[in-house]
């Protein structure tokens, strides 16, 4: 009785954030030391209003971005330090893009589209790990949706109201 | 003569210097209530605490602090720290696993002590928790401070303020000084004994440990102390002046009667209340005026009893002063029942109100007959009307039964938190710290029970350090009553808090408090705990 109680109330808090749909990864599996095309997918304003920016974040030990030109878009890609030297195929790499922003455009509610860039997975990385790229949605009037929720240790994506969207790593092919 | 005048001056000055003093004193409080504990009550904590934090509504100073431990044997904890209104108590060292009490006894400014205990677990849970101590009701205590209580009004009211009478209004007589000296020692033990009463009371000590130093210490350092100390300047006072009589007994027994004033205005809770400018001289008038009135009965009802010459002299100074003493102190009365009830319904739905009520039931027939008296029997008297004289002697003597059934049920009070006491810790706020590696959080709510409240966040980095969110989400939710998450934005007010004044909480009971801060686009601290809320 208490249990379905509990479910009753998560359904309930999960129900409503749900709405506003996920930001999920395409492909949501990769080995690390590898190429990687991340397809973010966005299925939803925030609740009811377009989309006008999306902020992607990468995760430490991402390196070699490169963001896939849009149509309507303008891609802002911000650089800064990495917090240590990464290996990119004999180059050491300690600096480069750190955040995505595409802007500029006008994603209506009940449309859907994708973002894309891609980046190299560096060795450093940890295999059977989910590695997360925090996303920030904007709309108009200062309204967002923050899928930055990254799981503590024993949890999954699903416990959260808005997860940040994650691939699995593989280990090295 | 002219360097006794001096003297008896100098004896009034410095009993206004006294009650003047007393006025001022503002840093009186109500009755106190807990308002938080840690660990919370019924928690189980991973490891032994170092301390034990208990936070009150009030100022407040502990009386006995007992840890009962798995195996029942209760450990005095006499390493505390007060701040402010917490007290932090250092734990004992090696705590084992189990269930443990932590009972506590402190005493505010009202000087009423007050006590409970709180349950937390170690580890787990024992298989069978030691008993929580109730506060138990030790009945003998009870009623040894209540008649403490009647003997000090007696003391007060009909001994020195018959003192009073015989040196300003008249009806002087053998047995009269007599019945007033007997008053006055019964208050002059009283008074002292309801110290050592009180200290029984505040150490929750039975009627047989009396003897004991340690209750009569305790009691002299609580309010009662003070107004012991006034209490018995009158009651000495008095008796001096009923023992040199004259002009002696005129001039000792007016500080006297100031003081009774000052002694009742020092403590208790109709002197905690606030304001305090008006509530302490409120008491004051009230205690003078019923002193100068209840004063006069036995000396009026002997002088007719006795038909003594000027008992017609007698009884019209009285009728001509009696206004003065009335008045305030019905005005102050009503003012005092006004702030203490705070509403109607607190007339019959707490203790305190009924006794008010009871109270109100004899004061109804005192008035009328005091009237009667008054305005129907003073001129027949005066004439000579023997009837009439039958008439107010019975009347008076009917008056003096009733005050002393006033001051029997007035006494009771002394148990009864009155309603504006109780109002006050429910309206108290509740607040938990949730301390976590990335960030911490403190969370008021005000006021701390269910219906429309205002919640208060403070946060700041996990190491104190100042911490700038982009926002704050306060989400509350109470699963086990199947209340789905109440969610609610801070603003920021510019005070360094962060705040949220549209909120309302269904229900009382344990909530799940969570506190989303935003620390930049892309970090989110979810802090989360249960918080209790009042009914």
């Amino acid at each position: 009785m208490k249990t379905s109680f509990l479910s009753a109330a998560a359904l309930l808090a999960f129900g409503a954030t749900s709405a506003s749909a996920h930001i999920t990864l395409e492909n949501q599996e990769a080995p690390v030391a590898s190429t990687y095309k991340a397809v973010f997918r966005v299925g939803h304003g925030c609740e009811g209003k377009p989309t006008i920016k999306i902020r992607v974040q990468i995760p430490e030990g991402v390196i070699a971005v490169k963001p896939q030109p849009k149509t309507g878009w303008t891609v802002e890609k911000v650089k800064g330090k990495y917090a240590k030297s990464y290996d990119y195929y004999g180059t050491p790499t300690n600096e480069g893009v750190k955040e995505i922003v595409w802007s500029g455009g006008s994603l209506a509610d009940d449309e859907y589209d994708e973002f894309v860039l891609r980046a190299y997975l560096t060795g450093d990385l940890k295999a059977d790990s989910v590695l997360y790229f925090p996303v920030v949605q904007e709309c108009p009037d200062g309204a967002a949706e923050r899928w930055i929720e990254i799981p503590a240790a024993g949890k999954v994506a699903d416990d959260y109201e808005t997860p940040a969207p994650g691939v699995k790593l593989l280990p090295k092919k | 003569m002219s360097a006794m005048t001096r003297a008896a001056k100098r004896l009034l000055l410095a009993a206004l210097v006294i009650v003047g003093c007393l006025l001022q004193t503002q840093a009186a409080f109500a009755h106190a209530s807990l308002i938080g504990v840690e660990p919370a009550d019924g928690s189980v904590v991973a490891s032994a605490p170092a301390s034990f934090t208990l936070s009150f509504s009030e100022p407040t100073s502990p009386l006995s602090l007992k840890l009962i431990g798995p195996d029942g044997v209760a450990t005095s904890l006499d390493r505390f720290a007060l701040r402010d209104q917490t007290l932090d108590i250092v734990a004992p060292a090696g705590l084992g696993n189990g269930t443990y009490v932590l009972s506590w006894r402190v005493i505010s400014e009202d000087g009423h002590p007050v006590g409970g205990s709180s349950v937390f677990s170690i580890g787990a849970p024992s298989a069978t928790a030691p008993s929580t101590i109730a506060e138990p009701v030790d009945a003998p205590v009870r009623a040894a401070i209540w008649a403490a209580k009647l003997g000090t009004y007696v003391g007060l009211f009909l001994g020195v303020g018959g003192v009073f009478f015989l040196g300003w209004i008249g009806g002087a007589t053998p047995t009269v000084r007599r019945l007033c000296g007997a008053f006055l020692v019964v208050g002059l033990g009283a008074v002292p004994l309801s110290i050592g009463l009180q200290g029984l009371d505040a150490l929750d000590l039975p009627l047989s440990a009396i003897a004991q130093p340690l209750a009569w210490t305790t009691g002299y350092g609580t309010s009662l102390g003070r107004l012991a100390i006034l209490a018995l300047a009158a009651l000495l006072l008095a008796l001096t002046g009923l023992f040199a009589g004259g002009w002696l007994a005129r001039w000792l027994s007016l500080p006297a009667l100031l003081l009774v004033g000052a002694a009742l205005a020092s403590s208790g809770h109709a002197s905690a209340a606030q304001p305090q400018w008006s509530m302490r001289p409120a008491v004051f008038l009230h205690a003078v005026g019923i002193a100068f009135w209840a004063g006069a009965l036995i000396p009026l009802a002997a002088a007719f009893a006795a038909s003594s010459s000027d008992a017609v002299a007698t009884l019209r100074r009285f009728s001509g002063a009696v206004p003065f003493a009335v008045l305030p102190l019905v005005a102050a009365g009503l003012l005092l029942a006004f702030v203490q009830l705070g509403t109607i319904d607190a007339l019959w739905t707490t203790a305190y109100g009924i006794v008010f009520l009871v109270k109100l039931a004899l004061l109804a027939p005192l008035f009328l007959l005091a009237a009667i008296n008054r305005f129907a029997l003073t001129e027949p008297v005066a004439a000579g009307d023997p009837r009439a004289i039958r008439h107010l002697r019975r009347s008076v003597l009917a008056e003096i039964v009733l005050v002393v059934a006033i001051f029997a049920v007035a006494a009771a009070w002394r148990f009864t938190p009155p309603p504006r006491a109780l109002a006050e810790a429910a309206a108290a706020p509740v607040s938990i710290h949730i301390h976590t590696e990335p960030a911490m959080a403190d969370l008021t709510l005000t006021p701390g029970r269910a219906g429309p409240v205002q919640a208060s966040i403070v946060i700041m980095t996990g190491d104190f350090g100042p911490l700038d969110a982009k926002g704050v989400t306060l989400v509350l939710s109470n699963p086990t009553a199947g209340i789905e998450p109440i969610r609610r934005e801070a603003k920021k007010p510019g005070d360094g808090t962060w705040r949220i004044d549209d909120l309302t909480l269904p229900i009382p009971g344990r909530w799940t408090a969570r506190i989303d801060i935003l620390v930049s686009d892309f970090e989110l601290v979810k802090l989360e705990d249960t918080i209790e809320i009042r009914p």
